[in-house]
This record gives C-alpha cells, sequence and structure tokens, in this order.
C-alpha cells in the first residue's frame, strides 16, 4: 500500500488526452482519481464532496479554472490545495493563477512524472 | 420574360443555392463525424498503451514495442493519435511517443506529406517534423509558411518554435506581414522560443516594410529585452508611419529603455501627438521608473484627455516618495482619484 493509496483528486480538463493521462498516472501511484471535462462540473464534484488536491486546466468551457479556483478559495474548504496545469505560459498567466490562490502551476507540455513530484509534495506539505 | 418572372427565377436560385450549400454543410459534418469515430475505434483497443507511454509508465518497453507492432488501418490512427499526445507531454514520455512514430515511418513520410493534395496531412506532417525535431526539415518547414492554407501555415510556424533554429526567425517575421499571412499570436509564440540568437532578425524585423513585421519586432523586442533593438526602437517611437508601431516601441522602451529615453518617451506624450501613442508613452514612463519623468509626467495630470490624466498619475505613483508628492501637490481630479483608487487595490498605495 502506497501513501497516496485512496487520497481523492480531482482532475478538470476539456482535453480528453490530457484528463486521461494524468488519472492513469495518479492511478497508477494509488491516488483515487475523479476526471471531469469542464469547469461548471468540477465546480459541482468539488461541492459534493471536497478532494484532498484539485488539478484545474486554466481554459475551459464554462467556468474557466481561475473561476473555479477563485470559487473554491471562497468556499467552506478554502485550503484545499490547488495545481494548475495550463499552456498558458507567459508571466502573467503564471502570475494571475498564483495570486488568485493556486499551490502550484504546471505548464503544458508537461511532465507526467513531474507532475506526479509536485501532487506527492503539495499533499506532504498539508497532510 | 417578364419582371416578375425574373424575379421568381433570381429567388429560385438563390433558394437553391442555399440549399445546396446547407446540404454540403451537413455532409462535410457526417463525413468528419463518421472518420474521428471510425478513427476512435481503431485507437480504442490501444489506448491503455499509449497512455502507459504518454504517462511515462513504461519502464521495460513493453507498452512501447505493442505500439510499434500495430499494423493496418489502426497504424494510421494510431499515428495520428500519437501526434496529438506527443504536443502535450515532454520528458521521456515524449521521447518514447517519438520512437513509435520513428518506427513507423511516418517521421520519414512527413517531409513529402507536406505537399499532400489534404490540408489535414499538410499541417500534421509539419507538426510532427517540429514535434521530433527533426532540423534537417527545416527549409520545408520554412516554404510550408507560404502554403494556400491557413491551418498549414499555423502549424508551421509552431514546428518552427519547436525546432528552435533562430536561423528560421527572419522568414517567420515576414511571414506575419505577408499576404498569406500567419497570425501575430502564434508567430511571437514561436520566436520566444527560438532564444537569444533572434536579437539580428528583430533589428531587421524593426526596419521592414510591413508594419504587422515591424510591430511584432517591437513587442518581441520588449519582451525579451532585446537591448541590442533600443536604438531602433527609439527612431521607430520617433518616425515611423504607423502609429501601433510607434505605440509598441513606447511599449518596449518602457521595459528596457535608459534615463535618455524620458525625453524620447515625453516627445511621445504632446498633445499634437496619436491619442494612443500619448497613452502608450505616459504609461511607459511608468514602467521606466526613472524620476527624470516626474516633471513631464506632472504637466499631464491636467490633460484634456481625462485618461491620459490617470495614466501619469498612475505612472507618477509608480516613481516612489517623489513622484507620490507630484500627484499630492497637483489639484486633484477625478482622473487622479481614480489613479489613486487603483493603486490601492494593488496594494501600492496606503
Amino acid at each position: 500500500m502506497t501513501a497516496a493509496e485512496g487520497i481523492r483528486v480531482l482532475v478538470a480538463d476539456d482535453d480528453p488526452d490530457i484528463r486521461d493521462l494524468v488519472e492513469f498516472k495518479l492511478t497508477q501511484a494509488g491516488y483515487a482519481v475523479e476526471a471531469v471535462g469542464d469547469g461548471l462540473s468540477a465546480w459541482e464534484a468539488f461541492q459534493t464532496e471536497p478532494p484532498a488536491l484539485v488539478i484545474l486546466d486554466v481554459m475551459m468551457p464554462g467556468l474557466s479554472g481561475i473561476d473555479v479556483l477563485r470559487k473554491i478559495r471562497e468556499s467552506g474548504a478554502a485550503t484545499v490545495p490547488v495545481l494548475m496545469l495550463s499552456a498558458k505560459s507567459r508571466d502573467s498567466d503564471v502570475d494571475t493563477g498564483f495570486a488568485v490562490g493556486a499551490d502550484d502551476y504546471v505548464i503544458k507540455p508537461f511532465s507526467p512524472r513531474e507532475l506526479l513530484h509536485r501532487v506527492n509534495g503539495i499533499l506532504a506539505r498539508v497532510r | 420574360m417578364s419582371a416578375r418572372g425574373i424575379l421568381w427565377g433570381s429567388t429560385a436560385l438563390v433558394l437553391l443555392a442555399c440549399l445546396v450549400l446547407v446540404l454540403l454543410i451537413v455532409a462535410t459534418k457526417v463525413t468528419r463525424t463518421l472518420r474521428d469515430r471510425r478513427t476512435s475505434a481503431l485507437v480504442a483497443p490501444h489506448r491503455a498503451d499509449l497512455l502507459a507511454v504518454g504517462s511515462g509508465e513504461d519502464e521495460d518497453g513493453t507498452h512501447r514495442d505493442a505500439l510499434i507492432a500495430v499494423e493496418g488501418p489502426a497504424r494510421e490512427a494510431l499515428d495520428d493519435a500519437l501526434v496529438d499526445l506527443l504536443a502535450k507531454v515532454r520528458g521521456v514520455p515524449a521521447e518514447e511517443l517519438a520512437a513509435v512514430l520513428l518506427a513507423h515511418g511516418a517521421v520519414d513520410r512527413a517531409p513529402h506529406d507536406l505537399k499532400h493534395r489534404s490540408t489535414v496531412r499538410r499541417a500534421r506532417a509539419a507538426h510532427l517534423l517540429g514535434l521530433c525535431h527533426v532540423g534537417a526539415a527545416l527549409p520545408l518547414v520554412v516554404d510550408a509558411l507560404r502554403d494556400p492554407a491557413a491551418e498549414v501555415r499555423v502549424a508551421a510556424t509552431r514546428a518552427l518554435g519547436l525546432l528552435r533554429e533562430p536561423s528560421a526567425a527572419p522568414p517567420l517575421l515576414a511571414a506575419v506581414g505577408a499576404d498569406r499571412a500567419v497570425p501575430a499570436g502564434p508567430a511571437g509564440d514561436a520566436l520566444e522560443q527560438l532564444g537569444v540568437g533572434i536579437a539580428d532578425a528583430l533589428r531587421d524585423g524593426l526596419l521592414a516594410t510591413s508594419p504587422t513585421t515591424r510591430t511584432v519586432a517591437a513587442y518581441l523586442s520588449g519582451e525579451g529585452t532585446f537591448t541590442r533593438s533600443i536604438d531602433l526602437l527609439r527612431l521607430s517611437l520617433r518616425t515611423d508611419e504607423d502609429p501601433v508601431v510607434r505605440a509598441t516601441a513606447a511599449v518596449a522602451l518602457g521595459r528596457m529603455g535608459r534615463t535618455a529615453d524620458v525625453a524620447v518617451l515625453l516627445e511621445g506624450t504632446q498633445t499634437h501627438q496619436p491619442i494612443e501613442l500619448r497613452r502608450a508613452c505616459a504609461a511607459a514612463l511608468g514602467d521606466l521608473g526613472d524620476p527624470s519623468a516626474v516633471d513631464g509626467l506632472r504637466a499631464l495630470l491636467a490633460d484634456p484627455d481625462p485618461r491620459i490624466a490617470e495614466i501619469a498619475a498612475t505612472s507618477l505613483l509608480r516613481l516612489g516618495p517623489i513622484g507620490r508628492a507630484a500627484v499630492d501637490g497637483a489639484p486633484t481630479n477625478a482622473s487622479i482619484e481614480s489613479a489613486r483608487a487603483v493603486a490601492r487595490l494593488q496594494g501600492s498605495l496606503s
């Protein structure tokens, strides 16, 4: 049994390839992953049962990742760590993510191994 | 034929043309949907292998070898899926996905596919050559910047960014101002990926005949703080015939100019200058952060254009105590109050 066994991670990305990749990688590491394809579904899933960590794409239909992050930070479960996973790579994009309350920001194209390390690191710090 | 007959005939023709157009759109959508479904069905049995390789969970190479062994119609569909995935990951997974494409012969076929009659195939080929870093294909990808299809030109632009060869900078800059233009956004992103080796190309770009090329060159000079462009940016700000180029040069100088540029920027704020240039120069003086701009900016606080007055106040507030004193000493107005409110919201003013 790994340290990640059963820890719930919510992944929101409108690109099915990215969703599947992240879900595959984290599931292999022992996490329990819930993957959704848009911002509104992410917010609904978060409200239903706040996960241990959220991975959000920035550009999604409906609510953007930044919008979802803002809602999470204004919610009753505001301390849940959030990692942004986005192709938006300019300094101003990263600044915005952190300013709204992201715990980390990974730029696409990304290394799945590095993403896993960052998820492990964030959760090790907060748990 | 009577006038009424001509009218009815024309109306019938227009309706018929509309009907044909609608049928054409529906047929295209149906064809595309069916093709996508067929592709998905062909790839589905290999999806687990694809995800294992793409996520780096294939240490002994079993999944990679399984993908390499795929034959027949599924191989082409799989290659498309591999290219899609390759664009999304980096590191070892990207190398392994590229290895599968190489083993399938897709990389060897790509230069030939750049001349294929299908737009999708040409765009895909350009993308693949960039993703697999096929440096030898650089001249072919540069040629694709002139492709009749915009989709292919954009794919070639992105591929050149991935190839990271600075010699691609001059044709990329020329492409943004060509008749069959490449959009400035992707071109700017690609040029940024080429690194510091594009400094000379940016200088040349500032002297190009196309105002779009000059604008992109000015923007990137500022974004990347290419100080080698400073003298030409000053020249552009003072003399370029295109107001967008002048305003962009002002922004760039604000990011990396010298004390000497205060005078150049203040000249751009004069009332006879175009309004967008005046605003850009006033903001650039705040970015530059040189205290010698205080007197010039103070004079703008009562400008007839309230936006200029607000930008000048914001710039002064960014210059530290001497700038704040200048704002405090000026007769207050709505523009100054607005600048103060914004500075408070941003936490730079108590």
